[in-house]
């Protein structure tokens, strides 16, 4: 009975020193005056997390930051005033609908993408998607997977491309489309031809419809956008910079996905 | 009866065991715990103004760590700043951000925050959040440390992109073109023009 009695302090010992422990080390930290950090002797400029930190090549800086410069004129006076306009004539849920519509568009070029990368679960989600948002969904109107949560992620070729090995390359900024790498320009391509709008195989649309559809997607998107790219450009010491390292990081978490 | 309260003994010794690692709070829950207060001082509308700005400050304050984030900002250039100008940059980095993130914060009226999983390693963390802004939702993670029994956040992760390696990224090619000297001008300047001209956002 002693023995056990004695056994249960020990445990009681062992379960409480954890819980002791950081308080001890706090407190015996306590006379240091400066902030939360005091405590820390990691090494914070170096993360193993940075070792596979991108270095992004852009040797046609120059050339990009006249584009940057181009886009963002195109954006400030031609897309915004219209997106402004067009929002104020037209009611949310439509805008919202036509958004959708044209995410369903895109369903497609995902499949296929998906496919190519042998995800097989992303493939059959996307697919099941894309039919019951076209049939039940009013053509892709409504989007009816959307209060489920679970959200299979788009797919392009130019992830396509990098799951299989291709590195970025260099960075491209496009007119009027923005940031790419030269990767993602072959991707862009390829992606053309198998998206609905654009594809020659079912091609009744002739290129100016097709950018005439294209415009109108992104009308569309900047009429529910926030100001995203307004407090960018705000907030930045050098918004190009910004965009270029939040364009390469964003792709490659979606190759690594 | 002598090993059945033997093993009572030793069934409640493994149950004590364990609590200690549920002890502390967890990393979610303290995020959700800033989060929501921020989401009510701003629900609140008897606190505008100044006022409420400075008490967003001392919120946001309190689950950041600025220094952290500052020598993660810098990274190998920390190393060879002098003391000083490290607590010029930490200092300037604290206010840029400030000034940057709370008219964006204040935007916010609507929006519904869910927290997802979290993943503890050690003393760091990271948790998955969403915030659904109309039909939309952008998933936001916070990177996490452990300090003292409170978790702080060193980074940012806006889909999918940390915005301490962002930073790292521009300030590291700024300071290499312009030196601290230059870096620290723009710094100023730019919290001047942001505190001029407060965020004026929201549907614009």
């Amino acid at each position: 009975m002693t023995f056990a009695r004695i056994l249960l302090c020990l445990m009681l010992l062992a379960a409480l020193l954890p819980v002791a422990r950081p308080s001890l080390a706090a407190g015996g930290e306590a006379s240091v005056p400066s902030g939360p950090t005091a405590g820390l002797e990691r090494d914070w400029t170096t993360l193993p997390d940075d070792e596979q930190e991108l270095e992004v090549w852009d040797p046609l800086e120059p050339f990009n930051r006249s584009m940057f410069w181009f886009n963002d004129k195109l954006y400030v006076y031609a897309l915004k005033p219209v997106a402004r306009g067009y929002r104020a004539i037209t009611p949310e849920p439509v805008r919202e609908s036509v958004g959708n519509f044209f995410k369903n568009l895109k369903a497609p070029v995902s499949v296929v993408n998906s496919m190519l990368q042998g995800k097989v679960i992303n493939t059959l989600d996307e697919f099941t998607m894309f039919l019951v948002n076209s049939t039940l969904g009013l053509g892709g109107l409504f989007d009816l997977q959307d209060e489920h949560g679970r959200r299979p992620t788009p797919e392009d070729f130019g992830q396509t491309l990098g799951h299989y090995g291709t590195p970025p390359g260099f960075y491209l900024v496009l007119p009027v489309i923005g940031s790419s790498n030269s990767r993602d320009v072959v991707g862009l391509v390829a992606d053309s031809l198998t998206a609905p709008v654009s594809s020659p195989i079912h091609g009744k649309l002739q290129p100016v419809e097709v950018a005439g559809l294209k415009a109108y997607d992104t009308v569309n998107g900047l009429s529910l956008d926030k100001d995203t790219y307004e407090a960018i450009k705000r907030e930045n010491l050098d918004p190009y910079l910004f965009v270029r390292n939040a364009y390469m990081q964003q792709r490659q978490a979606r190759v690594d996905k | 009866m002598r090993s059945l309260q033997r093993f009572l003994i030793v069934a409640a010794g493994l149950v004590l065991l364990a609590l200690p690692v549920q002890a502390g709070p967890s990393p979610r829950e303290q995020v959700q715990q800033t989060i929501d207060q921020v989401l009510e001082v701003l629900r609140n509308k008897a606190i505008t103004g100044q006022p409420r700005r400075e008490t967003l400050t001392r919120l946001i304050r309190a689950r950041f760590d600025f220094t952290i984030m500052s020598q993660r900002t810098l990274g190998k250039y920390w190393k060879e700043a002098s003391a000083q100008e490290q607590a010029r940059f930490v200092a300037l980095f604290s206010d840029l951000l400030e000034a940057s993130y709370i008219g964006r914060i204040e935007a916010y009226s609507d929006e519904t925050v869910s927290y997802l999983a979290e993943r503890v390693e050690g003393d760091m963390a990271e948790v998955d959040t969403t915030i659904r802004s109309g039909n939309i939702d952008i998933p936001i993670n916070y990177r996490l440390v452990l300090e003292h029994g409170q978790w702080f956040v060193y980074d940012v992760i806006i889909e999918e992109v940390s915005l301490i390696k962002n930073y790292r990224n521009s300030y590291g090619e700024i300071v290499r073109k312009e030196g601290y000297a230059g870096l620290f001008v723009r710094m100023e300047e730019k919290i001047r023009e942001l505190r001029a001209a407060p965020g004026k956002q929201g549907k614009g």
